[in-house]
């Protein structure tokens, strides 16, 4: 393939780079990209393992206690899609279940931590 | 009622369960699906992370999980070892002495270091696939001040299939460069990277795949670590520290960073479905489909395949989404729909700080890039915090 073909189209796109900066000079807006870009460079100079792993760590927690709720949320759409209101006695009855138990146990220990930080 | 039944719970089990159960929710719902999910363990390793462990960057602890809380409330869980498959009738048997039968069965049972395979490896050697291995070798670079490293790298003996994560060991020997250096030893410590005569579709290369394997000489040149080709691990004589090689060659090493041979799961290995060299019982897998040749209803992915693809994380996660679409489909319309493309995406670990994203398929070889500190951040997030959701199939 002849040098000509395979650079002309380059050129032409060049051309077209060119243009848009010379735009960008022009009205200003180049000082401030070039701002962004260093800031954006900064950023991950500045980074350190140890700030990726928290960062990452607190999304970790989110994303487990997202997932822990959907499920849970889904559950109990589940069980409750016959739209049937229980009587207190019915009330009363879902306590016999152990893992009904647990997870109030788990919300009043929650509730005992809230309250800590208040 | 339609009974999936899943084998393993490592991460192409625990992906594929949590996408089967997302994408079947509504039958699952009306109770015409129910998914079980059969592990040896109730915990999840991370296995990636063992290859931190090697070089004090991890602990390890941090890559093991209770099982249950990265699977949706819908699969059924429970830890009994399955030790024995019989699809001609449609169950298999768990270590417990029960049956479980399956309308649908995903074969998930990973592969295993088999040190054993070459004599003197298990003794001599040290690997960084297992925690175990890692913790091990882990001590030994942590106390080296003078001496040799020496990489070695077997792959089956079954053609065209790959070693657990083709990368790793590039991976780790740049790593193992960079720890020595930060040790202040670098310079009293030769690391020497061998390959094998016979690497896949590569002859005499440095790398599984060409344009990888072009451009390996180039970076260990730049960090001062020797490299050769044509040395296919035989033998290795633990008490004088030597390494014999199927080519009449023989190497002295300190400390002999091996990728050992590996083989799938006993349980596959024993169910007469493989027709893998020695024994390896990689399972005759449809590149497309991804389910087992020769059976009905079974389907299989990540390293227990017998496919060209890379055994590791970033592949799995491509085919899972084809496994459960196949399955849906077939519980459905009674056919499967989707086909797999050989992608893998990644990010290879290019030293302590650099990653390298790489992605290849069937018919595209990886185009290696330079490495940059911001691809180490995004490995380094994956490894600690994505690699979790990833596995709930949240991502």
């Amino acid at each position: 393939m002849s040098d000509t073909m395979t650079n002309a189209p380059q050129r032409a796109e060049m051309k077209v780079l060119e243009e848009k900066m010379a735009m960008l000079v022009q009205t200003g807006r180049m000082d401030n990209l070039v701002d962004l870009l260093a800031v954006l460079s900064d950023q991950i100079e500045m980074t350190t393992p140890p700030m990726v792993e928290k960062m990452i760590a607190t999304v970790d927690k989110l994303a487990a206690a997202g997932f822990m709720t959907e499920n849970a949320v889904r559950g109990a759409r589940r069980a409750t899609a016959s739209g049937e209101v229980p009587s207190l006695f019915g009330l009363l009855k879902l306590m016999k279940d152990e893992e009904v138990r647990r997870g109030l146990a788990f919300v009043l220990q929650v509730t005992k931590h809230l309250g800590r930080q208040l | 009622m339609k009974q999936i039944v899943i084998v393993g719970g490592g991460t192409a089990g625990t992906m594929t369960a949590n996408n089967l159960a997302r994408k079947l929710m509504n039958e699952i719902d009306r109770g015409e699906v129910a998914i079980t999910m059969l592990s040896d363990s109730a915990k999840h390793y991370y296995r990636p992370g063992a290859m931190y462990v090697a070089f004090h960057k991890a602990e390890g602890h941090e890559f093991v999980r209770d099982q249950r809380s990265l699977l949706m409330p819908e699969v059924d869980f429970v830890v009994d070892p399955v030790v024995r498959l019989d699809p001609a009738h449609r169950n298999v048997r768990g270590k417990s002495g029960k049956s479980y039968a399956y309308d649908f069965l995903v074969l998930a049972t990973g592969c295993e270091a088999a040190p054993e395979r070459i004599p003197g490896l298990a003794e001599g050697g040290d690997w960084f696939y297992t925690y175990e291995g890692a913790k091990k070798i882990a001590e030994k670079f942590k106390a080296i001040k003078k001496g040799r490293v020496l990489i070695t790298v077997n792959f089956p003996k079954t053609p065209d299939i790959p070693h657990q994560c083709g990368i790793a060991p590039v991976e780790t020997t740049i790593m193992l460069h960079d720890y020595l250096t930060e040790r202040g030893v670098r310079d009293d410590v030769e690391i020497i990277y061998t390959y094998p005569t016979k690497a896949q579709s590569v002859e005499n290369g440095l790398f599984l795949q060409v344009p990888t394997s072009k451009v390996l000489p180039v970076i260990f040149d730049s960090k001062g670590i020797g490299h050769k080709t044509g040395f296919t691990l035989t033998r290795v004589d633990p008490k004088r520290k030597i390494a014999y090689s199927e080519e009449g060659e023989e190497i002295a090493f300190d400390i002999l960073m091996a990728t050992p041979p590996f083989q799938a799961a006993k349980v596959i290995r024993e169910s007469g479905l493989s027709k893998a060299l020695d024994g390896e019982g990689w399972l005759p897998t449809d590149k497309e489909t991804l389910k087992v040749k020769g059976v009905e209803r079974v389907y299989t992915l990540g390293d227990t395949v017998d496919l060209p693809v890379s055994k590791a994380g970033g592949t799995i996660h491509n085919q899972t989404d084809v496994v459960a679409d196949n399955i849906a489909a077939e519980i459905r319309y009674g056919y499967p729909t989707e086909s797999y493309d050989g992608k893998v995406i990644a990010v290879a670990q290019m030293g302590l700080t650099c990653g390298m994203p790489l992605w290849y398929d069937y018919e595209d070889d990886v185009m290696p890039t330079p490495c940059s500190k911001l691809g180490s951040f995004v490995r380094l997030g994956f490894n600690k915090g994505l690699y979790w959701a990833a596995a709930r199939g949240m991502l």
